[in-house]
């Protein structure tokens, strides 16, 4: 059932709001240092898959595998742990906290995990550079453009070392040069650090940068190497 | 063919309407407000119901505030049409006797720590006046009682109640003879009271003179304690019209958009402000209508009201309702000018240049130039005016404090840096925003401040109005004392008392006058000193008496008075006879014995000290001395539940008129101790007032965060790092406002204190109100806690 080598494997995914399925026996697995785009229609169950993925919503019936650990079966405490740990997230809107400065919304992570503020903002400021946006570190969010404050989200996504990103449609906000641009600091500085991605997108253009792709209609997932 | 080859014309854009009048236009922005405030769909209709119910609350509260005159004046008037008009005050006069007169005497009691109102009465003929409210004269061994008391009677557990007051329930005493709803009041009828049991005779009722004026000093509280709990109203108000601001500017950015000019939008603003106030002055009408209802079944420190005693003055209710929608649209449009709103559907705070100091300094500097220009005020001087003056200064100084706080928080919050996670979101979001918080938190600061301020003028003025009784609760909590049980029933009272259950010990002594035999001229004085017969150890109590027998006789000297002394051995001549009792039929001729030793007397627990002759039960036979009167001191096991009402009981069986005390060793004046009993009312009133607007506050900027917080619980951030986070962003502003409240209040209370010439009692005082203070900050946080966590649900990142 799970794809020999996967890193994050999901089988048989079931999950409803109400009387509303959003998945709706949905697979899905992705290899460490890949890049796998779901892709589908508004209202498909792509963000839900997602979620479910990333521990933060459990399904309602099917088992979801992260590195030979039975990620549906854990308490709410353990996979917060995990998602502090070993997943980081990009937004459509970047979702960063508006009071925090950019520096410290990248080293965010880090310091949930415990790691001191002066180096968890040094380890940010390196990825800022990384992702070219260093010199934003002092201002806060209001105060950059769509695209500065996507790629600072990015840099967050990346600072904590995760080995997979969770990005919901990163660039859906984003004019398409600015989307572009941050579609290729993200995969380039995930395939450098060797981290998976699950990006969630309904442009095909976005999902050219994907290894790989999965669709999503009517809350089946359609995963190429999960029917091999 | 192209459209251009088409005969018929394109429809004509409509013309353009000629300029509305300015009034016009203000009139139709102020009413597109009104729209968007009554049909703004679901979101709309939270903001304005938030804002209504917020307005509401005041308004209810500024309304019972307003009808307290009016339920004064009622209350007083009840209370002279049943106090009696008096004939004899003494059993010594001889009164004249009416069909309608009647024999009274007050039988009042207490139960529980409550006061239990009563009167034994018995009428001299056959058309017996009749206090208000009572529409019969009960009967012998009947009584009338009030709807409160009829109530505790009857409920289960009262038995000891039931027991002191043994007479059949005939009557109920109807509201014009109450005072309050809540009042435990009875009458009870006799056929055994005299005057020569302690009954005093009554022609009728109603007072018509006067009650005594406030001394000017109670004026001043009463102002201070008014100032003190409608500011902070005032500031809730105009904090609760800002309830939902940032979704509503949210709005307003939208019609930017398609053309709206910043007036509009403000002028649209305030019409959704005035919408919402007029809505919370509907629903303060309703809340306060609904909540007088009630107001007769609730009792809060012996304090309820009749429904019909709640009118608000016509006046002062004329003034809520203009100045509440006034002030809401004025405030709408202050805090617009600090909101940048742009078309872009973007509401961007301005860059704040930062608040200035100097303006906000104006206010508290001005009140304390108007306590200059009012003058000190003497304890003796009635200058009607003079209280004007103060409750102005204490105004504008209060209101100064509030103002003073948003500078306060900011200058402070921009100089945090660094910390854990919770600590830096809080001042990071506190440095990016640190108004709404502060604005939560005026409130608390204004009410505690004045709090200080009051406590500080009460502490100062506490010797005036709190007299120290000598009394000494430690060696006896109570005290009784009667003139009809005499004689024989005089000893066995008191050994009535020793077997009740609970008390220790009493100090029960049997008291008569001895004098020096002889015939004396109408103008000379008869020597005369007083006789006190009791146990060794009760007589211990009274005087210095080392060795002690029964049989064994005393003469007590009061200490450090000669002239006393003096006439004391005038009378109590060793190895002579004194007169006992005289006036009181044939008096008993007794030879003090020559061996008696001459002791020092000592203050009873009543704080009395004593002298004369004191004699043991075995000397002289007490129950054969004419005109004797019992006086009882009594000590309890506190321990022993109950034991309070089982020494009552046994004073209402052996006599219903004995004056029965509890030893204090203060005294508090009556209208002091109301007025301090009021602020306590009021305070409790405004601080639950402030606490749900905080919790409002809190909620709603919860709500705003909603998306984020998911957003951060998707991080894996732990909730107790949110959770510390809300805490902090609320502590930070809550320690710099109690920290203003104290520092303000102390400055307040300071200069009250100057004012009305007297000296600080106690800079420490501030403690309990900055724990009142802290504890309502806690409250508040508990409270907003369990919908934190609801709100940190990861499915807040769902947008389908």
């Amino acid at each position: 059932m799970i794809p020999d080598g996967s890193l994050l494997a999901a089988h048989d995914l079931r999950k409803t709001y109400g009387s509303t399925p959003a998945l709706d026996g949905a697979s899905f697995s992705v290899h460490p240092g890949e890049v796998v785009a779901v892709m589908g229609p508004s209202g498909s169950g792509k963000s839900t898959l997602l979620h479910c993925l990333a521990g933060i919503i459990t399904p309602d019936s099917g088992t979801i595998t992260y590195a030979g650990r039975e990620l549906s079966a854990m308490p709410d405490a353990e996979r917060s742990a995990l998602r502090r740990s070993d997943f980081g997230f990009v937004f459509q809107f970047g979702q960063l906290v508006p009071e925090l400065t950019c520096v410290e919304n990248v080293a965010l992570p880090l310091r949930l995990n415990g790691v001191r503020r002066k180096a968890a903002e040094r380890t940010a400021l390196e990825w800022m550079e990384r992702l070219e946006v260093d010199d934003l570190g002092a201002q806060r969010p209001g105060e950059v453009s769509g695209g500065q404050g996507q790629r600072v989200a990015v840099a967050r996504a990346l600072a904590g070392s995760p080995k997979v990103i969770f990005a919901d449609e990163p660039t859906g906000a984003l004019d398409s040069l600015n989307g572009e641009r941050v579609m290729e600091l993200l995969t380039e500085a995930a395939r450098s650090a060797n981290v998976a991605v699950v990006l969630v997108t309904h442009e095909a253009r976005v999902a050219a940068y994907s290894d790989r792709d999965v669709t999503v209609r009517d809350g089946r997932a359609r995963d190429l190497e999960h029917a091999v | 063919m192209t459209l251009l080859d088409s005969r018929t014309a394109p429809p004509a854009a409509p013309e353009s309407p000629k300029p509305a009048s300015c009034g016009a236009v203000v009139l139709r922005d102020l009413g597109l407000g009104v729209r968007f405030a009554a049909a703004g769909g679901r979101e709309g209709w939270i903001r304005t119901l938030l804002t209504a119910v917020g307005v509401g609350l005041g308004v209810a509260l500024l309304l019972l505030a307003s009808s307290v005159p009016h339920l004064l004046d009622e209350r007083n008037a009840r209370e002279q049409a049943r106090s009696e008009t008096q004939i004899s005050d003494s059993p010594d006069v001889n009164a004249p006797k009416s069909d309608s007169s009647v024999l009274r005497i007050n039988t009042t009691t207490e139960y529980h720590d409550r006061t239990v109102a009563g009167y034994l009465m018995r009428p001299d003929g056959s058309t017996p006046v009749l206090p208000s409210g009572v529409t019969g004269f009960p009967g012998a061994d009947e009584m009338v009682v009030s709807p409160a008391l009829r109530e505790l009677l009857a409920e289960p557990g009262n038995e000891l109640l039931r027991e002191r007051l043994p007479y059949e329930i005939t009557g109920t005493i109807q509201d014009a003879g109450l005072r309050s709803p809540g009042e435990l009041l009875y009458y009870a009828g006799s056929d055994t009271l005299t005057t020569a049991s302690g009954g005093h005779r009554i022609a009728g009722y109603g007072d018509e003179r006067a009650g005594d004026p406030l001394p000017p000093l109670l004026i001043v509280l009463v102002v201070m304690v008014c100032v003190v709990l409608l500011v902070p109203v005032a500031i809730f108000i105009a904090t609760a019209v800002r309830f939902g601001g940032d979704r509503r500017d949210r709005r307003l950015a939208a019609l930017r958009l398609v053309g709206a000019d910043i007036r509009t939008t403000r002028r649209i603003a305030a019409g959704e402000a005035l919408f919402g106030a007029l809505l919370g002055l509907l629903i303060g009408l309703a809340f306060f209508l609904t909540g007088r209802e009630f107001v007769g079944s609730v009792e809060i420190w012996d304090v309820s009201a009749f429904p019909a005693d709640l009118v608000p003055d016509s006046m002062l209710a004329l003034l809520i309702v203009v100045a509440v929608p006034l002030t809401a649209v004025l405030v709408t449009l202050v805090a617009m000018r600090s909101v940048v709103i742009e078309p872009l559907g973007v509401v961007r705070r301005g860059r704040e240049r930062g608040r200035r100091l100097w303006w906000r300094l104006l206010m508290p500097f001005a009140g304390l130039a108007v306590f200059g220009l009012t003058g000190r005020i003497s304890a003796y001087e009635y200058a009607p005016e003079k209280p004007f003056g103060i409750a102005a200064g204490s105004v504008l100084v209060l209101v100064g404090l509030a103002l003073l706080l948003p500078w306060l928080v900011e200058a402070c919050v921009n100089r945090l840096r660094g910390g854990p996670v919770p600590w830096q979101l809080a001042t990071r979001r506190l440095q990016l925003s640190s108004g709404a918080a502060s604005r939560a938190v005026s409130g608390v600061t204004v009410a505690v401040a004045g709090a200080i301020a009051l406590q500080m003028m009460f502490a100062a003025m506490n010797a005036d109005f709190n007299r120290m009784t000598g009394q000494d609760p430690t060696r006896a909590q109570f005290a009784g004392y009667s003139e009809d049980v005499t004689g024989e029933a005089a000893t066995s009272a008191v050994e009535r008392f020793r077997a009740t259950k609970g008390v220790d010990v009493v100090i029960g002594s049997v008291e008569a006058y001895a004098s020096k035999p002889g015939d004396y001229a109408d103008e000379d004085v008869q020597p005369t000193t007083s006789l006190t017969v009791g146990t060794c150890a009760t007589l211990r109590e009274l005087a210095r008496i080392d060795a002690c027998e029964d049989g064994d006789t005393f003469v007590v000297h009061p200490p450090g008075d000669k002239d006393m002394t003096a006439w004391v051995d005038e009378t109590a001549r060793k190895g002579k006879e004194v007169e006992i009792g005289s006036g009181y039929g044939k008096p008993l001729r007794w030879t003090l014995p020559a061996g008696s030793p001459t002791v020092h007397g000592r203050k009873d627990p009543m704080g009395e000290t004593h002298y004369g002759i004191m004699a043991t039960t075995g000397a002289i036979d007490a129950g054969k001395v004419p005109g004797a009167q019992i006086t009882v001191q009594i000590r309890v096991d506190r321990s022993v539940p109950d034991v309070a009402e089982y020494v009552r009981n046994t004073a209402a069986e052996i006599d219903p008129g004995m004056r029965f005390v509890t030893l204090d060793s203060v005294e508090r004046d009556r209208q002091y101790a109301s007025i301090q009993t009021g602020l306590q009312v009021g305070a409790t009133a405004v601080l639950l007032l402030i606490a749900a607007s905080m919790l409002v506050s809190q909620l709603e900027q919860l709500r705003e965060r909603r998306r984020l917080l998911s957003v951060l619980v998707a991080f894996g951030t732990r909730r107790s790092t949110l959770g510390w986070s809300v805490l902090w962003q609320t502590a930070v502003p809550v320690v710099l406002g109690l920290a203003v409240a104290v520092a303000g209040g102390l400055g307040l209370g300071g200069a009250l204190t100057w004012l009305i010439q007297k000296q600080v009692a106690d800079w420490w005082l501030f403690w309990p109100m900055a724990g009142v203070g802290g504890a309502l900050i806690v409250l508040v946080t508990l409270l907003s806690l369990p919908p934190l966590w609801r709100m940190m649900r990861p499915e807040g990142l769902r947008t389908e």
